[in-house]
């Protein structure tokens, strides 16, 4: 797979509600802050806007912790006005990649110290469809949607 | 156009209906139509009261009535009427969507009634199918609950429940897992062959939450236990009394 | 008395048990010097029990919950027992579905709760 071809997910910046570059510590606590007022704003119930929250979170830590730097973009995606709104959110950094995506996904696998390696498993419980693309060498772009529950 | 739907009204409403129920329906319409007939913005106008119509007769007896109508009488306003027929219905249906949501909501409150039985102690009886977003939302609710009561013992009785199927089996586990993190216990009771079937095959930790047979063996227990609870509140009084001095 | 540690939250000592209300937003490099200042909190005041309310924090990720139970084992060393009170359902629902196990912590619903588990524990 070449340079162009990991880029085959396109990114619009112009599409998204919210970009944020995250390349300090600090801007892990500001991700989740800003994705739980997203959510919050887009009426999810409260137990779903505490899930998008920690999964941007977990996001955001990872770019920070194995990319150094790289992008968190949220929206909110509606299939008809008022129907089946979800909230889409990607992470995509040109870090080093992860060498075993599979492994990573299924949990209980870190190759950090101070972590549980629950942050991708994790991720994929909270949320309701899941996409991850890894290339060592090249960088990671994770895609991750959760809808809202209707009543 | 009025004064000859007036003057044919009885042999129009004869030839529209049978039965007399109709007939009346059919009379009223045509009276409220040669009073709007031929001013202007004629659907607008129409629209109430063929929506009036719509409620006492059926749409295959207002088609062949209109049909007729449109045989009958020279320069019938054929397309108006569609018009006020196609926008009656499409309120009618909206109307009956929002019933339906509103139902919808009334089924979810109804069938996951959370009962505060004892101090301490909540009961969450789940009746009829479990799917994920019922199982989520009882989850949700049920934990609101406790942060709330501050209850020490959840007792969630399955009796009702016929299936679950590997997702809502991973939610039920989840819920127990979360009640577990706010500080209390959860008692399970009521399953049924099929229900063990699917809980053992998933492989759930029977360590973490505490099963009983029935309700009457869940009270027992919690009662057991409430009692040995106030025993052991009360050394702690004094042991704290002891500190203090 | 001096104090050799920068104080991130304000405790309060009862008994010989120290209560933590956490009110602030746990980003990483707070929870950790939180970390820092309940371990030394710890040793210097003679603390047999932790209790951290967590009733103001909205969101608990793997690495917080990770230090927690960190913190918690660190203690469990030097002879002192957490407890954990007061999470947010929304937050013990987003953990339970994470498949977080908050290890060598107890929790409770309560402040009293976790009184009572701390005293049922001498």
């Amino acid at each position: 797979m070449d340079d162009k071809n990991f880029n085959d997910i396109d990114i619009n910046i112009n599409d998204y509600d919210i970009v944020l570059k995250i390349k300090d510590e600090n801007d892990i606590a500001v991700s989740r802050q800003m994705a739980k007022s997203f959510a919050q704003k887009n009426n999810f119930s409260l137990a779903d806007v505490t899930k998008i929250a920690t999964a941007v979170s977990e996001l955001s830590r990872n770019i920070y912790r194995y990319a150094k730097e790289g992008y968190i973009y949220i929206k909110k995606k509606e299939t008809e006005p008022d129907k089946d709104v979800s909230i889409e959110i990607i992470a995509y950094d040109r870090g080093p990649g992860i060498e075993n995506v599979e492994q990573a996904v299924a949990g209980g696998y870190t190759t950090s110290e101070r972590s549980l390696g629950l942050g991708l498993s994790g991720i994929r419980r909270l949320i309701d469809s899941f996409y991850i693309k890894s290339e060592v060498g090249k960088g990671t772009v994770v895609m991750a949607e959760k809808r809202r529950r209707r009543f | 156009m009025k004064d000859v739907v007036i003057s044919r009204l009885g042999e129009l409403v004869e030839g529209l209906a049978k039965k007399d129920e109709q007939k009346k329906a059919w009379e009223d319409f045509l009276v409220e139509f040669a009073e709007v007939c031929g001013k202007s913005d004629l659907k607008e106008k129409l629209k109430a009261p063929i929506s009036n119509l719509l409620d006492r007769i059926s749409e295959k007896e207002l088609s062949d009535g209109i049909e007729l109508l449109h045989e009958k009488l020279d320069n019938f306003p054929t397309v108006d009427v569609y018009k006020a027929i196609i926008e009656a219905l499409g309120k009618k249906n909206d109307e009956y969507l929002v019933k339906i949501a509103e139902l919808r909501d009334v089924l979810s409150e109804l069938s996951t009634p959370i009962i505060h039985l004892w101090q301490d102690v909540l009961l969450a009886p789940v009746i009829g199918t479990l799917d994920s977003q019922r199982a989520q939302n009882m989850a949700e609710k049920l934990l609101e609950n406790i942060a709330d009561t501050r209850a020490k013992v959840v007792i969630v009785d399955v009796t009702g429940v016929s299936m679950i199927d590997t997702i809502v089996g991973e939610f039920l586990i989840e819920m127990f897992s979360a009640v577990k993190l706010l500080g209390s216990d959860v008692i399970l009771t009521g399953i049924k062959p099929e229900i063990a079937h699917t809980l053992v095959k998933l492989g759930i930790d029977f360590n973490m939450v505490i099963i009983k047979r029935d309700l009457e063996s869940a009270l027992k227990y919690t009662i057991g236990k409430f009692s040995k609870g106030t025993e052991k509140k009360q050394s702690n009084t004094k042991r704290g009394d002891i500190d203090e001095n | 008395m001096k104090t050799k540690f920068t104080m991130v939250v304000p405790t309060i000592k009862l008994y010989d048990y120290l209560i933590v209300p956490i009110q602030i937003e746990l980003d990483d490099l707070t929870i950790e010097k939180l970390q820092m200042q309940l371990l030394n909190e710890i040793s210097e005041k003679k603390i047999r029990g932790i209790i951290l309310d967590v009733s103001m924090v909205d969101v608990i990720d793997s690495y917080i919950s990770f230090v927690l139970s960190e913190t918690a084992a660190m203690a469990k060393a030097m002879g002192c027992h957490t407890v954990i009170c007061k999470i947010q359902p929304q937050v013990a629902l987003t953990l339970a579905q994470m498949g977080i196990k908050l290890k060598d912590v107890f929790t409770a619903n309560s402040l009293e709760g976790a009184v009572d588990i701390l005293n049922r524990l001498d």
